[in-house]
């Protein structure tokens, strides 16, 4: 029942109410925080402990010895992280179920640390587990188990170490993946090259090819399971294609007047290669499935080296349409071409990053070669290394590190080395002989 | 109409209070006071020179404290073209530099008085004025003073060589190279920040040798991070840093985590005094590389 009110009841209700709202609206006390602006921080390897991991057993000891150290070296190699001397650890083994002491850990300066453990199953299959703790804070970040064959233990090392780059840098790791390279032996006038393939940092060296045939540019499919490379035997070059698992091989197609071998497109359905007419070379991209082979560019110049960007929409290519060796992009599917190349020297093998943000390159100019990196559209060109002779640039799957070849002259051969896409934590890559030409698979899981 | 009229009143009222709980503004912060370091002075010794103190005496003797000024020299006669009435005028050298001088160099502590080779100028005027006592003595006679025409309008080289030898060097020692720390009459509170911009540098350079970036990152914004940290008056954290910013991407994810880290490591804060601890009690920083990715 609505009570009978007088307007003026009303009323008064009506401004009590909304004087009650205005004054209930007091304002806040202004807040008392105090601003601060940090406008740069430092970059410096992050430094992090990593205690050998525990074995299940005293022969898994053995191998759990082994993981941390492919770990460390992993992280060490990266140049982003500090590993820590085991030497000065208060705390030597961390038991994986126990939280750890951070105090010991916080002496030391370690803002990371890592515990785990290796342990044989039943079934005879391993079982690895670790955990990842942030020191300062007093938590536990990551943690991951993982179960494998026995004989895998690297390959869990190199999971374990993308897991850990990829939780305290934001970026992936690129530590599970392979390189294939050409093998060089002997005396330079008679220099054996095999293809070979190994793990990123060295292990594992397999050889692929026996050396009876001049063997060149591999490059990885984007399955990860197939290169392609170029032979040179009697006759004409032919590209080949090879299966790493299987060894199972294949005629791509007889290509006379080839000189770089085919990259794949990022889908892996297409291969974009520059083919030779008379002193004329252009592009052409063949659709693996049906074979059928589209011209791209019709210059009357060398086009050659070409790479498609990481959405397949665009490719990068040398040509010297314009004079000189310099750098051009263009639609996947052909057309004009810009260029983006507008140093001093000439631009040659353009490599486009799977982050897709920048393209690398080989620059040769005032009696040296470099390795540099540009964005596709040609700005912010900068040189990471400068040498003798330095070519190839192949990026790793993280579009962070590049490895390329150095050759120093003389009567030595070539090596590989890698290097920080900020120009920073230049490493070689050991290799049982001479080695040129790497080409970086993607990452393997 | 009675109920229309109650409803139109309370609907207001209604619509008034959920407007004022609903647009309650954020209170307007306060502009965040950038600090520029000072090249040549440093920010302490700013803020001990604007700082006074009560009890400190009067100083009797101007800044900066030139006691008295050397005889000049004589002019070196390498040429009988020399005037004697300059050498004259410049020989009665008159008393102490002129106040307005001394001002100027009290001001401005931080620049350096020009040698006196190339202050000419100066030392015309100084003489002019010379000059005009010199001639005022002579001649008690109020006959309007000889316009002091400027001594010398051409640049004769000897006469800056005359200009030259007749100063010592000391004005500059007063004023250029030592900072006075003679504090002054004043209250203390009168002109310096009541937390001393030396205090917050030191804290940010704490925070950036601490806070490691991933560098290389593939898009500077992920990485911005601002925090809201509570302090004791330890200098050391009250509370767990408040994240105020979010974001999902692995980038921002690891910049977050190491903003955070170098805030556990960069503890306690000793640089912040006590006595100023209302002030920094609350802290809102932001992380921002944007220095490091420009280009």
């Amino acid at each position: 029942m609505i009570p009978q009110l007088s307007r003026r009841r009303v009323l008064l209700l009506g401004a009590s109410a909304a004087v009650g709202a205005l004054a209930g609206a007091t304002p806040r006390p202004a807040e008392a925080a105090l601003r601060l602006d940090v406008t740069q921080g430092t970059v410096q390897p992050l430094p992090i402990a990593i205690p050998d991991f525990a074995g299940g057993s005293p022969s898994d000891a053995e191998v759990a010895r082994n993981v941390t150290q492919v770990i460390t070296a992993n992280l060490r190699r990266s140049g982003l992280f500090a590993p820590i001397d085991p030497a000065a650890y208060i705390e030597k083994t961390v038991s994986i179920d126990a939280t750890p002491r951070f105090p010991d850990w916080r002496v030391l300066n370690a803002q990371a640390l890592v515990t785990g453990r290796l342990s044989r199953q039943g079934d005879g299959r391993v079982k690895s587990e670790f955990r990842l703790w942030d020191v300062f804070a007093g938590q536990q970040l990551f943690g991951q188990q993982y179960f494998t064959t026995p004989d895998n233990w690297r390959r869990i090392a190199h999971i374990i170490s993308d897991a850990i780059y990829e939780r305290l840098t934001g970026e992936k790791g690129y530590f599970d993946t392979r390189v294939v390279f050409i093998d060089e032996t002997g005396p330079k006038e008679r220099r054996i090259k095999r293809l070979a393939i190994m793990d990123q940092d060295g292990a594992s060296v397999r050889y692929l090819t026996r050396g009876e045939d001049l063997v060149l540019t591999p490059r990885f499919s984007p399955s990860t399971q197939e290169i392609t490379y170029m032979s040179y035997g009697q006759g004409d070059p032919r590209v080949f294609l090879l299966n790493i698992e299987t060894g199972q091989r294949e005629i791509v197609g007889n290509f006379p007047g080839m000189t770089f071998a085919p990259r794949f497109s990022p889908d892996g359905q297409r291969i974009v290669m520059s083919l030779q007419q008379g002193g004329n070379a252009n592009l052409f991209v063949m659709d693996l499935r049906s074979k059928t082979t589209t011209r791209l560019t019709d210059a009357p110049a060398i086009d050659t080296a070409p790479s498609y960007s990481p959405d397949g929409q665009r490719i990068c290519f040398e040509s010297d349409r314009g004079g000189s060796q310099q750098l051009y992009v263009m639609a996947a599917g052909g057309g004009a071409a810009q260029r983006v190349s507008f140093g001093e020297g000439s631009y040659s093998t353009p490599v486009w990053s799977p982050r897709g943000d920048y393209v690398a390159f080989t620059k040769r100019g005032r009696g040296n070669f470099g390795i540099g990196v540009m964005k596709p559209d040609g700005s912010g060109e900068r040189l990471l290394t400068e040498g003798y002779h330095n070519e190839g640039p192949t990026w790793a799957p993280n579009g962070r590190v590049l490895m390329f070849f150095r050759d120093p002259g003389g009567s030595a051969g070539p090596a590989l080395y890698t290097v920080d896409i900020t120009g920073r934590n230049e490493q070689r890559i050991p290799t049982p002989s001479y080695a040129s030409d790497p080409a970086w698979s993607p990452l393997l899981s | 109409m009675q109920i229309g009229l109650t409803i139109s009143i309370i609907g207001h009222a209604a619509a008034l209070l959920w407007g004022v709980i609903s647009f309650s503004a954020k209170p307007l912060d306060s502009k965040p006071t950038d600090s520029l370091p000072i090249e040549l002075v440093s920010t302490t010794e700013f803020t001990q020179l604007m700082a006074g103190n009560k009890n400190a005496p009067k100083a009797e003797k101007p800044k900066p404290l030139v006691e008295k000024v050397d005889a000049p020299k004589p002019a070196k006669d390498l040429n009988a073209k020399v005037d004697n009435k300059e050498l004259q005028a410049a020989k009665e050298e008159p008393p102490p530099p002129p106040p307005a001088e001394q001002k100027v160099a009290e001001q401005k502590p931080d620049k350096k008085l020009p040698e006196p080779k190339i202050d000419p100028l100066a030392e015309q005027m100084k003489k002019e004025e010379a000059k005009k006592l010199a001639e005022s003595k002579a001649k008690p006679v109020p006959t309007p003073p000889k316009r002091p025409t400027p001594p010398q309008p051409k640049f004769d080289v000897n006469e800056i060589t005359a200009l030259l030898d007749k100063r010592k060097p000391q004005r500059l020692a007063a004023t250029g190279d030592h900072l006075n720390h003679a504090p002054n009459l004043g209250a203390s509170t009168g002109n310096a920040a009541k937390v001393s911009q030396n205090e917050l540098e030191a804290l940010k350079a704490r925070l950036i040798k601490l806070w490691n970036i991933p560098a290389g990152a593939r898009n500077p914004d992920e990485l911005r991070v601002e925090i809201r940290v509570r302090l004791g008056r330890d200098g050391r954290l009250s509370a767990p840093p408040m994240v105020l910013t979010s974001g999902h991407s692995p980038a921002f994810q690891a910049s977050r985590e190491a903003a955070v880290r170098a805030l556990f490591q960069g503890q306690p804060f000793d640089m912040l005094s006590p006595a100023t601890y209302e002030e920094w009690k609350e802290l809102d920083i932001l992380f921002d590389p944007r220095e490091m990715f420009r280009g």
